[in-house]
């Protein structure tokens, strides 16, 4: 039964998830369609990995990203625009929508443009804060590419995110990546300033000695300073609730031809090094349109652990202090196949088994028993709380960059029926308690057979009486 | 303006040759001081950007600090674009900016107190770490150095501020449910002391009756009279415990109750002939 399921879920996602674990229609919002030859290698990727593209300039009247109620592409990429808003399509309640059917954007902003108000308006809903005026500029004078900014320091070189701040949570964007080899260039971006909400991560941060000014008025003097070192998020990433994911990518320039092949060289380098930008805009892209770190739950199964007792699977009912086994079964989307769900280092799956809070939190092994090709499988015995009610066997694992998995499966617990208990001689206690029973019932028997059978002692009394 | 700080550097570069390449930030005059605001005490202490301070800076809560220097580059007075105090939590590495007011001349400062620093920095357990960063366009190379360290103190009469770490997706501690104990047993010599205290109440109520001249004698007379009767009544009460007995190890109530109805009506049919024998001998004044 299981097996038929998980095959038939296999299936569904085979044809549903040709490249993208949900959908290939990708639409680009720019500014003239011309324009899309700055970016024809990273669009020219992004085709190659089997997404449709659709072009489209933001005032356009055809424009309309829901048909009929439903999503009209599975994916936008926003690059830069000059207008102040983006039109009536593209407004900031229009692209929350879009989101909350779980469709996944992706800006791209640059600081030679201001920014349009439709999305200021996005990012403040999604608690990214942008600098003042919608204008902003991150140098670093420290940090900068002495081929092609050695003036205006604003071709910032950074080494690929690692994921030595947090061990628990897996490295997407630089993995296998050589810390001093490959570099990425941010050339003339906006930095932005996360709010304290969970579902933000940043992507890439500023060094520390960067900072972020307005070139247009701050020129001499940084008189009101927004943000400066690692505060700044450079590409920062919002994954929703309903693991629908928005990308803000500070510098377009970044994701263009030019700075894909570019050689950069560091400040005191003689050294020039081809960037990391393309691989590092091939995981930026993959993971904000769901081709990398999506997690799906396979099966869920749960049964009695003990010996003796019938192996039914997710019975509904089970009774106080019983030995149970939980298994999930997960995986792992990664650019075209489904892979076993392996945890990152220093993290656990935990299953919680809850009543409004939870009785149990467990961390759940490896089962190489039930895992395949394609799926891992977690599992976890444990005995029932000795408190009845109705439980939930509650999966909440939810982590940066990994789609969200809530799987919550109710059971009832019920309390020991009279039967269950342990027999009364069994206690030693009891043991008074039943001589006393015995004592009484062969007290009764001698009685009876004492009163109808004693004959009298003395005669003489007995007739007296019945007199 | 863009363009003269481009060209700027341009033009010092091709007006003093290599030695301007090499041209780095530094400043002069730093010093550090905290004003007390209660006592007006000032206690100032020089920097040197080569050298940090080895003592921490203590800040009270109603203190002000000072920082001053004069930023220079090459020796020479200047403004730079970047003039900041980044004052670093030691544990987490987190950092907060403050620029320094800069004037023309190079000369700059920052006053900070209490309420200026965010609430991370104001819990935190080590010194703070502070560097002075002077950095601008063009080619002359930055200056990031540590100069001192801030001790944060408290008010212990004004309560610290309470600081709440923002949530996080991550795993959370185990919880491991705690059962309630066991019901617990006395000692198993204590209950069959009991028990066989219990017990031995019989023999002594037998021993009592049969002292009192309790015998069995007409046992004979009764069953010569009427032996179907009494063979069955006597029976039908043992079969009666018998039944109970069964009810307690494995009968249910459903299939007890017939059959206590069964026992019952064979004690009450034979129990009229058998107690009417007893009555007869009772009336010939044999009881």
């Amino acid at each position: 039964m299981r097996s038929l399921f998980s095959l038939f879920l296999f299936l569904f996602a085979a044809v549903v998830s040709a490249i993208s674990a949900s959908g290939n229609r990708l639409l680009v919002i720019l500014e003239d369609v011309a324009e899309k030859t700055n970016y024809s290698k990273f669009l020219g990727d992004l085709e190659s990995r089997g997404f449709q593209i659709s072009f489209e300039v933001p005032k356009s009247e055809s424009l309309a990203l829901f048909h009929l109620g439903e999503r009209s592409y599975d994916h936008i990429i926003l690059f830069p625009t000059k207008a102040k808003g983006l039109g009536p399509n593209l407004t900031p309640n229009i692209l929350v929508d879009f989101m909350n059917a779980q469709g996944n954007i992706l800006v791209a902003l640059t600081s030679d443009l201001p920014t349009p108000t439709s999305l200021v308006s996005l990012l403040a809903e999604l608690d990214i804060q942008l600098p003042a005026d919608r204008t902003g500029l991150v140098v670093d004078h420290f940090h900068y590419d002495a081929l092609s900014s050695p003036d205006m320091h604003d071709v910032l070189l950074l080494p690929p995110p690692s994921a030595t701040t947090r061990p628990d949570v897996k490295d997407f964007f630089g993995a296998g990546a050589g810390r001093d080899d490959d570099i990425i260039a941010f050339a003339r971006g906006v930095g932005a300033v996360l709010g304290s909400s969970e579902l933000l991560t940043p992507v890439l941060r500023a060094p520390r000695t960067a900072y972020s000014y307005n070139p247009k008025e701050q020129s001499e003097v940084v008189d009101d300073l927004f943000a400066a070192g690692e505060q700044l998020a450079l590409v920062s990433a919002f994954q929703a609730r309903n693991s629908a994911r928005f990308t803000l990518v500070g510098s377009a320039e970044m994701l263009q031809d030019k700075w894909f092949d570019a050689e950069v060289s560091k400040v005191g380098e003689k050294k020039a090094v081809k960037t990391f930008n393309r691989e590092f805009a091939k995981r930026v892209s993959g993971w904000t349109f769901n081709e990398i770190g999506v997690l799906r739950v396979n099966w869920i199964e749960h049964h009695l652990d003990e010996a003796g007792a019938t192996n039914e699977s997710n019975p509904k009912i089970y009774r106080i202090k019983n030995d149970v086994k939980y298994t999930i079964s997960l995986s792992e989307y990664s650019w075209t196949t489904w892979n076993p769900f392996t945890l990152p280092g220093d993290d656990a799956l935990q299953l919680e088994f809850s009543m409004l809070s939870p009785f149990h939190r467990l961390p759940l092994t490896l089962d190489a028993a039930h895992s395949s090709d394609s799926a891992s499988a977690y599992s976890v015995s444990f005995r029932l709380p000795d408190q009845h009610g109705i439980f939930n066997f509650l999966v909440n694992y939810k982590r940066p960059f990994l789609s969200n998995v809530e799987e919550k499966n109710t059971v009832s617990v019920r309390h020991m029926a009279h039967n269950e208990w342990p027999r009364s001689f069994v206690i030693s206690g009891a043991w008074p308690w039943i001589a006393g029973l015995g004592v009484t019932v062969a007290g009764w028997l001698a009685f009876c057979a004492l009163w109808m059978y004693s004959a009298p002692v003395g005669g003489k009394r007995e007739s007296k009486k019945t007199q | 303006m863009r363009i003269s700080h481009s060209i700027a550097p341009a033009l010092l570069l091709l007006a003093a040759g290599a030695a301007q390449a090499a041209s780095v930030w530094g400043f002069d005059d730093g010093s550090v001081s905290v004003v007390a605001k209660k006592s007006g005490d000032t206690i100032k202490e020089k920097l040197s950007q080569k050298t940090p301070l080895l003592k921490p800076v203590s800040l009270g809560s109603t203190d002000t600090l000072k920082l001053s220097l004069t930023a220079k580059d090459n020796g020479k007075g200047k403004r730079p674009h970047q003039a900041f105090l980044l004052l670093q939590e030691q544990d987490s590495g987190l950092e907060a900016p403050f620029p320094l007011t800069v004037k023309e001349s190079g000369k700059a400062a920052v006053q900070l107190s209490h309420k200026d620093l965010p609430i991370q920095l104001l819990v935190a357990a080590k010194p703070l770490k502070a560097s002075v960063v002077l950095a601008s366009f063009g080619s002359a190379q930055g200056l990031s150095t540590p100069v001192f360290e801030v001790k944060i103190e408290t008010d212990a009469n004004v309560p610290s501020p309470a600081y709440e770490k923002p949530l996080r997706y991550g795993k959370k501690p185990e919880i491991h449910h705690i059962f309630r104990p066991d019901p617990k047993n006395p000692p198993k010599v204590i209950s069959l002391f009991f028990a066989l205290g219990v017990v031995a109440t019989l023999p002594a109520l037998l021993i009592g009756w049969i002292s009192l001249g309790g015998n069995l004698s007409h046992l004979s007379k009764a069953i010569g009279t009427a032996p179907l009767s009494h063979a069955t009544f006597l029976g039908s009460i043992v079969a009666m415990e018998f039944v109970f007995f069964m009810y307690y190890t494995s009968w249910n109530l459903f299939k007890t109750l017939p059959i206590i109805a069964a026992v019952a009506a064979v004690t009450v049919l034979s129990g009229t002939k058998a107690l009417g024998e007893v009555q007869s001998r009772r009336l010939a004044g044999e009881r």
